[in-house]
């Protein structure tokens, strides 16, 4: 398995096969006299902005971080010891309701979609 | 039985996909200027979407990847940035075309100008992806579209004579307006390798949860729908050439000319049947272009989607088809020419097709998708023609858009 070529970019589903992102960055640690391992993904519109370079990926923060609070401006993780399953998607064995990842598709749902009626 | 019930269905279904606002204006200016000569671009346009489709459907039926999935997962979001951009500009444009062709027929039935149709049009095909279902929109709207079967009978009736057709679908040199005419050329080979179609005909696949056993019944459905589709393209470029040409009409310069063609052969019903024909080839294409957005975004970056869930369970999804449909809407209600949008709409679609269809040959190759069913030495050398007339499509649009445009 190569990370960059089998599990960059790959579709995201948790249990529930609900499907919540991509793995939009990987996070790995470097250890010294061994081979670096893989602790989490990242998930998000931050993620997402920093791999096109450093000043978008703080742009983004930013304006997380105005719009809904200083602790979203982090990316989101999952941990790597979560995975489940490897296939056309990747599984997670977390429940998504219980993060904050589609916390703007809910908002979403809430305040705009779901106002409209026949939705 | 069943397949071949499903395989008729399919048909049926990418005949009202390729036929829309491009493929009927670009065929009826053509025939009015050069006669029967651009049947050729008719024909290679048709021959290379056959087979884009039918990769399209056989990577889907194969990997459960749809190709906007592909793109992604294969290149890195660094690289899918570029299609998702220019295929969203595209479409954006191309949506609103759709509309305007909508609103023109509107106006044509009513007398009432298109500007105000614009939003009420966008408004219902709204409504309809809002409350339907992908069944009923890809089935519903592309069995009306059959009503443009009427171009068919019409260029038989007035009997044209079929070994001139038949050298106009060999490519050969313009005798007057060169610039205009590769400016056509290039804006109905525009108007039939759209990426929305391929794109849209994975998402399809998905939708309705293709495996390897389709792989047939996609070569099928490639294979014949988008015949039928050219074969009516066709049809309106004879009826143009032998009607308006005939008639004196040589520059098509506005929608209300185009009716015309109709009517030496069925009377005041060739009226009703061209309103008819234009208002639902485009009103299926503008419900295909606008899901076909959603689609993109969505699947880009991973959030849920699918036309047969209600909107509150994907959102993101659904906002995204919402507000296309409106936007795209305004051109047109602000009273921006629906034909010349359309024809320099086609012209853009032509020019971005590299980078929608490279992609097609890693892909298409990769044994991790598509296992032993990947390219044939035949498939790998349409894509590469494609690419290749791509290229030269990219770089041409733009000088012959300032010579040839109308």
């Amino acid at each position: 398995m190569q990370l960059l070529r089998d599990i960059l970019d790959k579709q995201v589903v948790d249990r529930e096969q609900v499907k919540i992102g991509r793995v939009d960055g990987l996070v790995a640690e470097l250890r010294r006299g061994k081979p670096p391992r893989v602790l989490a993904v990242e998930l998000g519109s931050i993620a997402l902005s920093r791999r096109l370079g450093a000043r978008p990926g703080r742009w983004t923060a930013q304006l997380a971080a105005k719009l809904s609070g200083k602790r979203q401006a982090r990316p989101h993780r999952i941990a790597w010891n979560k995975v489940r399953d490897i296939g056309v998607d990747i599984e997670f064995d977390i429940d998504v309701r219980r993060t904050k990842i589609l916390a703007w598709q809910n908002w979403l749902r809430d305040h705009v979609v779901g106002r409209i009626p026949g939705a | 039985m069943k397949k071949l019930l499903e395989i008729s269905l399919g048909v049926v279904t990418s005949v009202g996909g390729f036929l829309e606002v491009g493929s009927m204006a670009t065929a009826a200016q053509a025939g009015a200027l050069f006669g029967f000569q651009l049947i050729w671009a008719v024909v290679l346009g048709t021959i290379c979407i056959i087979f884009l489709v039918e990769m399209a459907g056989r990577f889907a039926a194969v990997s459960h990847h749809t190709i906007a999935d592909g793109i992604r997962e294969r290149f890195g979001f660094n690289a899918f940035i570029w299609p998702l951009l220019a295929t969203l500009l595209v479409n954006f444009l191309v949506l609103s075309a759709e509309i305007g062709g909508v609103a023109v027929a509107a106006e044509l039935a009513t007398g009432i100008s298109f500007r105000w149709w614009a939003l009420p049009v966008a408004f219902l095909a709204w409504l309809l992806l809002w409350k339907g279902t992908f069944g009923l929109i890809e089935e519903g709207v592309s069995m009306l579209g059959l009503v443009t079967l009427c171009f068919v009978v019409a260029a038989v009736m007035l009997r044209p004579e079929w070994k001139e057709v038949a050298v106009g679908a060999v490519p050969s040199l313009p005798h007057h307006d060169t610039a205009k005419y590769w400016f056509m050329a290039v804006s109905i080979l525009g108007a039939s390798i759209s990426p929305y179609l391929f794109m849209f005909y994975s998402s399809g696949a998905i939708e309705d949860q293709w495996d390897k056993s389709y792989l047939g019944a996609n070569r099928a459905i490639a294979g014949l729908g988008m015949s039928f589709g050219g074969t009516i393209s066709v049809g309106v470029l004879i009826v143009a050439a032998l009607v308006l040409g005939a008639h004196g009409v040589n520059e098509v310069e506005d929608y209300n000319q185009l009716p015309l063609m109709l009517i030496p052969i069925f009377g005041f019903w060739g009226f009703v049947l061209f309103v008819a024909s234009l208002a639902i080839a485009c009103f299926g294409a503008a419900l295909e272009v606008a899901l076909q957005q959603a689609y993109l975004v969505a699947q880009g970056f991973g959030w849920t989607w699918g036309e047969d869930l209600k909107p509150r369970d994907d959102p993101g999804f659904s906002l995204v088809y919402t507000l296309t449909l409106f936007l795209a809407a305004i051109p047109i209600a602000l009273g921006l020419d629906p034909l010349k949008l359309t024809i320099f709409s086609m012209a853009l679609t032509a020019a971005s097709l590299p980078l929608t269809v490279v992609p097609f040959l890693f892909l298409l190759n990769d044994e991790r998708y598509v296992g032993k069913h990947r390219n044939g030495v035949i498939s790998n050398a349409a894509v590469i023609f494609v690419i290749a007339l791509g290229f030269v499509l990219a770089v041409v649009t733009i000088p012959l858009q300032i010579f040839g445009g109308t």
